[in-house]
């Protein structure tokens, strides 16, 4: 591999991208357009959920335990029914979400020391809200004051995150899967475009080699998206105050090397495709699919069958993910997330080689 | 020996593109690879280019292997590919250094090819323009540029000259001969005859098999005492009588005489020879490369697409049909069209030509009424058009540079929705199509078949047949024979004098000078202004040149002389 023809590739390719105004443009603002519809959008934070109360014991301890629910900020007081038909009815039509059934009686058992129960309906079309509901309920009746039972009591302290601010893991993660679904998508295009053109047959007809050629287009797009990912990160911690426990270097190296993974994924596309449009979709199946599924972004690897965790690994994004999450939430360092970035390195080699033995110097 | 060929072949799936093809090259010789549309001359040069690896047989360049030593090969060549190589967003200047740095040329070695470069295309004045900014000629020359800049031992160049005006053509084929003369070697695929007399060897490609080899001179040979012309009073009865003897080749009626091959005279039927004998004058004329070339292939070629030929052609200069006065088309503040007066009267064939840039397409755009004029008079058949731009539109017929069919149509449905476009209905629109496909002789080819899959000749046809289908009055061809080989060219023609004699009035542009043979008038055309209008023999005695003089001349005269004008009005 020569350099001097690689730096003259990179120029070309800087300055036809450069000019490419319009490309330019959508490349910078795209990736912002992403943080900001994502950021608010997703949210599995568990606020006010609608509660509806079927109070058959209408006594001051029944009123305090009600109290307790509508006071913690997770469920809000929608309406007050009669019977647990009522209740069923009120569920079915989403007029409530919850409905906390304490039964005649609550409090006579309560004084005697006995073990009342009380029944929490929970909607559980939304599994993952249904879950955090049930616990939230089962947190406050658990401990609703018993003065007479002494029991064991679990206390809990959440770390990282204590604040269980869904934004801060959603932010942090959005770094992955922004930079995975740009990049490649306007690096695909970038061989494919000459191939349409005809200029690749000049290409293949001049001393260039293959690695060369990949090589020189790399370096120009990797440097796009570094800066995709510099502007992500810097609005992530200023905008969506997500805190930032870490080395600001580390996370900054580790971007360079998952930019120019997600670049080789995109030139890879690039050389086995051959038209724009194949390319297009290609690249969204390969990178943007993926990195929403498999990378950890919502849904976590380790809950997936033990197939679908294997098929994970080959995509680049979760690694990443890791290490951004660890260094923004965690304050991870290097000696706990290098077998991460070390695979990062991996991936981008071998994304590499394959893109460039892929685009042989032939025209058929 | 620089370039050795054994038995090459190349397939594609099911498709032999290229069969069997020997041949060498030493340093320094010119070969040019003729043939139609289709003949394998672009798999033939990717081969060579090492890009493209051979399915039979092998090629050697500089006596290293094509397939094994690629990049020996393609450390050394220069290739231009048919189409545009360029990088639109870089300047003229930046494409030609990117091109040297590929190749490791710099410093004071660059600086000093560029500018001998630039200076032989002409581009000195334009090193910061764009790329995609150029005319197709300098993109043509740029391309040539930026393959040269490294000064290879090897040339390969696939149709130089297609698409590319008469002007930039000279200067293009000036560059290659000075290169030849420093010794680079050059295969050079074309169909342009004119081009391949230029070359020190032919080689005919037909269906990917040689056809015919040897230089020009030789080839020529095997063609002498075959070529003849005959002058009459009486073209009309001697064209059909000559069409219709088998032992006649490649019958070309042109204005003021009738041209055709036959092995030999006495094949001729007896009845033949006495009528020509006693209605004109026979002689045997010099064989050009393209009647070589239609001698060793037009006999496979079949005559089953040969349309019906053209009755006697009677010119009557009655009113015009179309009548300009002083027509401008503006774009912004560039001049398009500048003050273009022109008369086409019914029958009559006017070629325009001129280079890339010229205003052909523009003014036939505005007598089309496609576009408004900005200043000047325009009549269609009495109508006058700026008032009435609608009123035009059932009288004309417009065939676009590209052939406008829709390719992923069939031949038939491509027809049956001009035909609905032009507000054919019922039976009007059945008969109109079946003779339209019979007279351009299409109907012969399966007419499911996607337009996009046929060949150049046969799309050329369909486009024509689909711009016909209304009987207009007046036709406009803008380019119908870019890129298509000389015998169906020539049919093509046929066609076109075959509409004249019916009365309608045709408007041609055109690359190829020599089908102005076939026309009644020629407009010389360049930066928007009409330069003159007549007969080669009119324009020849308007400007003083001697009778004979080739058109290509006489163009390149008056072009020249519009230019010096310019110099002194400023």
């Amino acid at each position: 591999m020569r350099w001097g023809r690689v730096a003259v590739v990179v120029g070309k390719e800087a300055r036809e991208l450069w000019r490419d105004r319009i490309t330019v443009a959508v490349c910078l603002l795209m990736p912002l357009v992403m943080l900001f519809l994502f950021g608010y959008a997703i949210n599995l934070d568990v606020e006010a959920v609608p509660l509806a109360v079927v109070d058959q014991d209408r006594t001051p301890q029944s009123r305090a335990l009600i109290g307790r629910f509508v006071q913690s900020d997770y469920f809000r007081y929608a309406r007050d029914l009669s019977s647990v038909r009522e209740a069923e009815a009120a569920l079915l039509r989403s007029r409530a979400k919850v409905a906390l059934v304490i039964p005649r009686g609550f409090q006579k058992d309560l004084v005697k020391g006995m073990d009342p129960g009380v029944q929490v309906l929970v909607d559980g079309t939304y599994s993952a809200t249904a879950l955090l509901v049930a616990a939230y309920a089962n947190a406050i009746v658990v401990r609703f004051p018993t003065p007479e039972i002494e029991r064991v009591r679990a206390e809990y302290r959440i770390w990282y995150n204590p604040a269980m601010r869904s934004m801060n893991y959603v932010v942090p993660g959005l770094y992955g899967v922004i930079l995975m679904a740009f990049p490649p998508l306007l690096t695909a295009l970038a061989i494919v475009r000459e191939k349409e053109s005809g200029s690749i047959q000049q290409i293949f007809a001049s001393p260039l080699t293959s690695r060369e050629f990949v090589a020189g287009k790399l370096i120009p797009y990797a440097m796009v998206a570094y800066l995709q990912i510099l502007m992500v990160i810097a609005l992530g911690y200023f905008w969506f105050a997500v805190p930032f426990r870490g080395e600001p270097w580390l996370l900054m190296a580790s971007s360079a090397v998952y930019v120019m993974t997600t670049v080789g994924i995109g030139l890879l596309v690039s050389a086995v495709t051959r038209t724009q449009l194949a390319a297009m979709l290609l690249a969204l199946i390969v990178t943007l699919m993926p990195s929403f599924l498999f990378s950890g972004f919502l849904f976590p690897i380790f809950t997936m069958p033990l197939a679908l965790q294997l098929y994970s690994k080959l995509f680049p994004a979760g690694p990443f993910m890791e290490i951004s999450r660890g260094v923004v939430l965690k304050g991870a360092d290097l000696e706990s997330l290098w077998p991460n970035l070390l695979l990062l390195v991996l991936y981008t080699l071998v994304v590499f080689i394959i893109a460039a033995a892929r685009l042989k110097k032939k025209v058929a | 020996m620089l370039l050795n060929a054994e038995k090459v072949g190349r397939s594609f799936g099911e498709t032999r593109a290229l069969e069997d093809v020997s041949f060498q090259l030493d340093n320094g010789q010119m070969l040019a690879v003729v043939g139609p549309d289709g003949a394998g001359k672009t798999t033939l040069m990717l081969m060579l280019t090492a890009i493209l690896d051979p399915t039979a047989g092998r090629c050697t360049v500089f006596g290293f292997d094509s397939v094994k030593q690629s990049a020996e090969i393609t450390d050394r060549i220069g290739y231009m590919s048919q189409n545009f190589s360029l990088y639109d967003r870089l300047t003229v200047e930046e494409n030609l250094a990117f091109s040297a740095g590929v190749r490791g040329i710099k410093g004071a070695e660059y600086q000093a090819r560029r500018a001998q470069l630039l200076e032989m295309a002409g581009l000195s004045a334009f090193a910061d323009r764009y790329a995609g900014k150029l005319s197709g000629g300098m993109r043509k020359k740029l391309s040539l540029c930026t393959n040269l800049i490294h000064q290879p031992e090897l040339l390969v160049l696939d149709e130089p000259g297609l698409g590319v005006d008469p002007l930039s053509r000279r200067e293009l084929w000036q560059i290659l001969a000075e290169f030849q003369r420093q010794g680079t070697a050059m295969v050079i695929a074309t169909s342009y005859m004119d081009e391949a007399e230029n070359c020190g060897h032919v080689l005919m490609l037909d269906q990917g098999k040689i056809v015919a080899e040897g230089s020009p001179i030789d080839l020529k040979k095997q063609c002498a005492d075959k070529v003849f012309e005959l002058s009459s009073a009486q073209p009309g009865s001697l064209y059909s009588t000559l069409s219709s003897d088998p032992a006649v080749n490649y019958l070309q009626w042109l204005p003021t005489r009738l041209r055709f091959q036959v092995d030999a005279l006495e094949r001729l039927a007896a009845a033949t020879q006495e009528q020509c004998r006693l209605q004109g004058e026979l002689t045997a004329v010099e064989p050009t490369l393209e009647d070589v070339f239609v001698h060793f292939t037009g006999a496979d070629q079949g005559n089953q697409m040969v349309p019906s030929p053209a009755p006697a052609r009677l010119l009557e200069i009655g009113k015009p049909v179309i009548s300009t006065h002083g027509l401008t088309a503006r774009f912004g503040g560039f001049t398009a069209v500048d003050t273009v007066s022109l008369n086409l009267h019914a029958g009559e064939i006017i070629a325009l030509v001129g280079p890339n840039g010229a205003g052909k397409t523009t003014l036939i755009r505005l007598l089309c009424g496609l576009l408004a004029p900005a200043a000047g008079e325009l009549e269609v058949a009495a109508v006058d058009v700026r008032r009435k731009p609608q009123a035009i539109r059932s009288y004309v017929g417009y065939m676009s540079q590209s052939f406008s069919l829709y390719s992923d149509l069939s031949a038939a449905e491509n027809m049956a929705f001009f035909a609905g476009a032009y507000r054919l209905g019922g039976k009007k629109k059945a008969a109109s199509i079946t003779a339209v496909s019979r007279m351009t002789g299409i109907d012969g080819i399966d007419q499911h078949q996607r337009a996009g899959s046929l060949s150049g000749a046969i799309r050329q046809r369909l486009a024509l047949a689909c711009a016909i289908l209304h009987e207009p009055k007046v036709l406009f061809l803008d380019e119908p024979t870019s890129g298509v080989d000389p015998l169906s060219r020539y049919h093509f023609w046929q066609l076109i004098q075959l509409l004249a004699s019916r009365g309608v009035a045709v408007l041609v542009t055109t690359h190829y000078l020599s089908e102005a043979a076939y026309c009644d008038r020629i407009g010389l055309m360049d930066r928007g202004r009409l330069l003159a209008c007549g007969t080669l023999q009119t324009l020849c005695q308007e400007a003083r040149l001697a009778e004979g003089t080739s058109l290509e001349d006489v163009f390149i005269h008056y072009v020249s002389r519009a230019a010096a004008e310019r110099e002194q009005a400023t």
